[in-house]
């Protein structure tokens, strides 16, 4: 059932979370959490379950006292703490909703932790306003990422470089096939956020304070002297990061959408050809004709398939152009977050389909009981519904916690695509075999 | 060790402390500490009972980080399942949230048909000062079914507050239906059925002629609860969440309480024991024949598991401290030694009882962080980890062996076969090939002359180094 007055199974997450995914993506940098101490607990052991790794989140613990009188010491503390304890090169503070609503001021608490705190020294601080209640895990990974760019990105001397920032949440295996590509083409580039390494570590027997990797702070300061700024993932974003280095560097700034799919990732490759009179390496050319080869093996199984397809805005729009390529048909193209460029891109792709923003699960069900899906794409979230319509889900996107490998998702580029268009494939197929055996 | 000044107290070595360990205090910020808020205490409380409604007011993330957060599994109704939000928008919380709530229970119960409804508050309702309990009323008396206020705001104290918020929500909804018991009548305070806990104890206790009018909550539903006045003795198996509840029941319906535990083979028997030796009869020596059959049942497949993790070290935390000490007893049986235990919300009768029970040179903690617990992991030379999903990838990546004893473990865990079923989890992680794998691969450069490679060899490295 649908309803005006609630939500029921959502369909997204809250503001802070997604800054966690920026802030640790930043070498040496420790996420704190200004509020109650639930909610980085609760966070970490989301994105524990999820990426099967140890994820620390500070928080000031705000208690009762902290929320009458103000929660400056509170945040002082923690701020203490987290130096002494991590040793951090930076610390990300985003806030909650209880530090949001009562009102405190923190980038003045901050500039007095700085002032008056001898540890203070040498530690950068970014903070990022994030009230759970004014938008989703999307945006506020959209401005913590723009945040810690605005804090840290400072004019010295040209470096030639390419910026690349990943404007939506991608998979640390993602990020590093965007990495390969990069080092393979022989591109000299920045890419922020880096979770590469430091939210899919490898085994050492050693569990350092903040984990290894992410993208240095050098580098962040150093994105101000780039060529260019690529953002992936930023199609039907709000202007952020790369829109902040164009007004206040001047530096052209292009945003992609997340190449998944062979136009998405055929505008990414030509966007860098453009940008570098450099052609994109062989060897990509040939993981081209891959793909195609197997969107051609798959085409019949696919045609006409009737899909599902939800999570967040950009990966939705790449699975949803994917499928158009392949002669599926999306009926159905939600996504938890309130962003109208998604609504007017998804009917764009895939006219005549349902389009929905601020969904959730209870809206999304009515509209497959109506629809005859066959496929559902998109986060675990989604299992219930596919259990009751008796549909395959095929896991995409954060959360997944009932599903190993989450960490090593790989669905960008003409290579994650293929491995999607087989996923697709194959989850259909299982589900025939299913239905046969049990019939 | 020192790692955050404030937290010495709080850290201490059997037979060596002089002064009682600090606890029961908040958390320090900064801490990192493994503790969530009240919200989240109410909300593991609760959740098991499967056919009321579970609304929370407040943003969205609340809703989303809990939903299905619990491995308890259902016989019946699962409407428990689903997570419900009012979903708090800017304006809800500049113009207040009480009527969205209010046109949500009524949608809500329209929609859904439940038993009840339990209303949980977040912080931001603290904060912009809804008033929950007069709209649950107003709601209760409009749709004609219990719609109960579950004060639980995030700031307002720890875990155990939300114990407490969750155990007067409870007692709210009980002796507002009749019932009189065929037979010897308990209820279980404290199983929440994960993995399906209850389901191979409670014909344990039918076999014995007891019948268990509710299970708080485990499997639960709002008409058991309704009537679990009714019963005669409360077994109080997770003390931390639900003392608090039987020491009411105790006083307004006279019913006593005792403290038991359903995991290991020692405390399972007890369990039994004790209630048979409250009701007499021939009960207690129906209790023996049956502890006797199951542990002669279960014995071969234990011994077996003994025989290949008795020696080795465990460290134990645990978000209560009854669980704890259950955990203490069990790993006796399995010849194993305890070398850390600690607690995210035990009190200082819980120190001190499991003080006495650990041999001395064991490392207690209250509220324990990541840093805290890996550095006591490398220390105390710890073989495994107990705890939850959060301490899980901390020990992997130190090579411990962990075994899941919390929320969404899938494997049950309580009476005979799960002493067994538990037995093995600890053996097949302590004695997995994986920890034996080399982290290194072993160089093969060495100074003896390689082979004289061909031209086309040195070129590909011309090109690598290129």
């Amino acid at each position: 059932m649908s309803t005006s007055f609630a939500a029921v199974n959502p369909c997204s997450m809250c503001m802070p979370m997604g800054s966690v995914m920026v802030f640790r993506g930043i070498e040496g940098c420790m996420p704190l959490f200004h509020g109650s101490q639930g909610c980085s607990t609760y966070m970490r052991l989301h994105l524990a379950h999820h990426f099967r790794e140890p994820v620390d989140i500070a928080s000031s613990a705000l208690n009762e006292k902290g929320a009458v009188y103000g929660g400056a010491a509170n945040l002082k503390q923690g701020l203490k703490n987290v130096i002494e304890g991590y040793r951090p090169k930076a610390i990300g503070i985003a806030t909650t909703c209880l530090a949001e609503t009562i009102g405190d001021d923190v980038p003045q608490i901050v500039r007095e932790f700085q002032e008056t705190e001898p540890l203070a020294k040498g530690v950068t601080i970014i903070s990022v306003s994030t009230p759970s209640y004014a938008a989703s895990h999307e945006v506020g990974y959209r401005v913590a990422l723009k945040a810690a760019v605005q804090a840290l990105a400072k004019r010295s001397k040209p470096n030639g470089r390419l910026n690349l920032l990943v404007g939506s949440i991608i998979s640390p295996a993602e990020v590093r096939y965007i990495k390969r590509l990069l080092n393979d083409w022989g591109l000299g580039y920045i890419l922020l956020p880096d979770i590469s390494e430091t939210l899919d570590a490898p085994l050492s027997g050693d569990l350092p304070r903040i984990s290894a990797g992410g993208t240095p702070l050098a580098e962040i300061r150093d994105l101000a002297n780039s060529v260019a700024t690529v953002t992936l993932g930023g199609f039907v974003q709000e202007p952020g990061a790369g829109d902040f280095l164009g007004k206040e560097f001047e530096i052209p700034h292009i945003a992609l959408p997340l190449p998944i799919g062979l136009e998405f990732t055929d505008r990414l490759a030509g966007c860098l050809e453009e940008l570098t009179g450099r052609p994109m390496p062989d060897s990509y050319d040939r993981e081209r004709g891959r793909l195609l080869d197997a969107m051609v093996d798959a085409h019949k199984l696919l045609a006409d398939v009737k899909t599902a397809v939800f999570g967040d805005t950009e990966v939705v729009l790449g699975l949803t152009k994917l499928m158009a390529e392949l002669g599926m048909k999306p009926q159905i193209i939600a996504t938890g977050t309130i962003n109208p460029a998604f609504a007017k891109s998804a009917s764009e792709l895939v006219p005549g389909s349902k389009v929905m923003t601020d969904a959730d699960f209870s809206e999304i069900a009515q509209e497959i009981g109506e629809r005859d899906i066959e496929l559902m794409v998109g986060p675990f979230t989604g299992r219930h519904l596919a259990g009751k319509e008796n549909v395959p889900l095929l896991r995409v996107g954060l959360p997944n916690h009932d599903r190993f490998g989450a960490a090593r998702q790989m669905i960008l580029g003409y290579e994650g695509s293929m491995f999607l268009v087989d996923g697709m494939a194959n989850a259909l197929l299982e589900q025939k075999e299913i239905q046969r055996r049990f019939s | 060790m020192k790692i955050f000044e404030d937290r010495e107290g709080h850290i201490q070595q059997k037979g060596e402390a002089a002064a009682p360990l600090s606890c029961s205090n908040e958390s320090l910020a900064g801490a990192v500490s493994q503790r969530a808020c009240v919200y989240s205490g109410a909300r593991v409380v609760l959740n098991p009972v499967t056919d009321a409604l579970h609304l929370v007011h407040g943003p969205i993330g609340c809703a989303s980080y809990t939903w299905d957060i619990r491995g308890s599994l259902t016989s019946g109704p699962d409407l428990y399942k689903n997570s419900f939000s009012t979903d708090m928008k800017e304006l809800d919380v500049v113009f207040g949230g009480e009527k969205k709530l209010a046109l949500a229970i009524r949608e809500l119960v329209g929609g859904y048909h439940p038993s009840a409804v339990f209303v949980y508050s977040t912080c931001i309702v603290g904060i912009i000062g809804d008033d929950l309990r007069a709209v649950c009323k107003k709601a209760a008396e409009e749709v004609g079914i219990p719609v109960v206020p579950v004060l639980s705001e995030g700031f307002r104290g720890n875990k155990n507050e939300g114990y407490k918020a969750a155990c007067n929500a409870l007692f709210d909804l009980m002796g507002t239906r009749d019932y009189e018991p065929c037979y010897p009548a308990v209820n279980l305070l404290g199983e929440y059925n994960v993995a399906g806990d209850l389901w191979p104890v409670k014909p344990l206790f039918e076999e014995m002629g007891v019948e268990i009018v509710a299970s708080f909550t485990g499997d639960a539903r709002v008409a058991e609860i309704q009537r679990a006045h009714c019963a005669r003795l409360n077994l109080v198996q997770c003390s931390g969440s639900m003392t608090f509840l039987a020491k009411k029941m105790e006083e307004r319906y006279d019913i006593p309480y005792k403290r038991i535990s359903f995991f290991g083979l020692e405390d399972m028997a007890s369990a039994l024991r004790c209630t048979a030796e409250f009701f007499g009869g021939s009960m207690p020596s129906k209790a023996e024949e049956i502890i006797d059959r199951e542990t002669a049942r279960v014995m071969p497949q234990i011994e077996y598991h003994r025989s290949r993790v008795s020696g080795k070290k465990a460290a134990i935390y645990m978000g209560g401290a009854a669980k704890a000490v259950s955990l203490v007893r069990a790993f006796q049986e399995l010849g194993m030694e305890v070398v850390i235990i600690g607690t995210q919300t035990g009190d200082r009768d819980d120190y001190q009882k499991i003080s006495y029970m650990v041999r001395d040179g064991t490392v207690i903690i209250d509220d324990a962080n990541p840093l805290e617990l890996k550095e006591l992991l490398i220390r105390q030379e710890a073989d495994l980890l107990v705890a939850g999903v959060k301490e899980r990838f901390l020990a992997y990546k130190l090579k411990i062996a962990f075994c899941d004893f919390n929320h969404d473990r899938t494997t049950n865990f309580e009476g005979f076969q799960g002493m067994v079923n538990f037995a093995r989890e600890v053996d097949v992680s302590i004695n997995s090939p994986v920890w034996r794998l080399p982290l290194e691969r072993a160089s093969r450069i060495n100074n003896k002359t390689p082979l004289s490679l061909g031209a086309g060899v040195l070129d590909v490295h011309e090109l690598c180094s290129s």
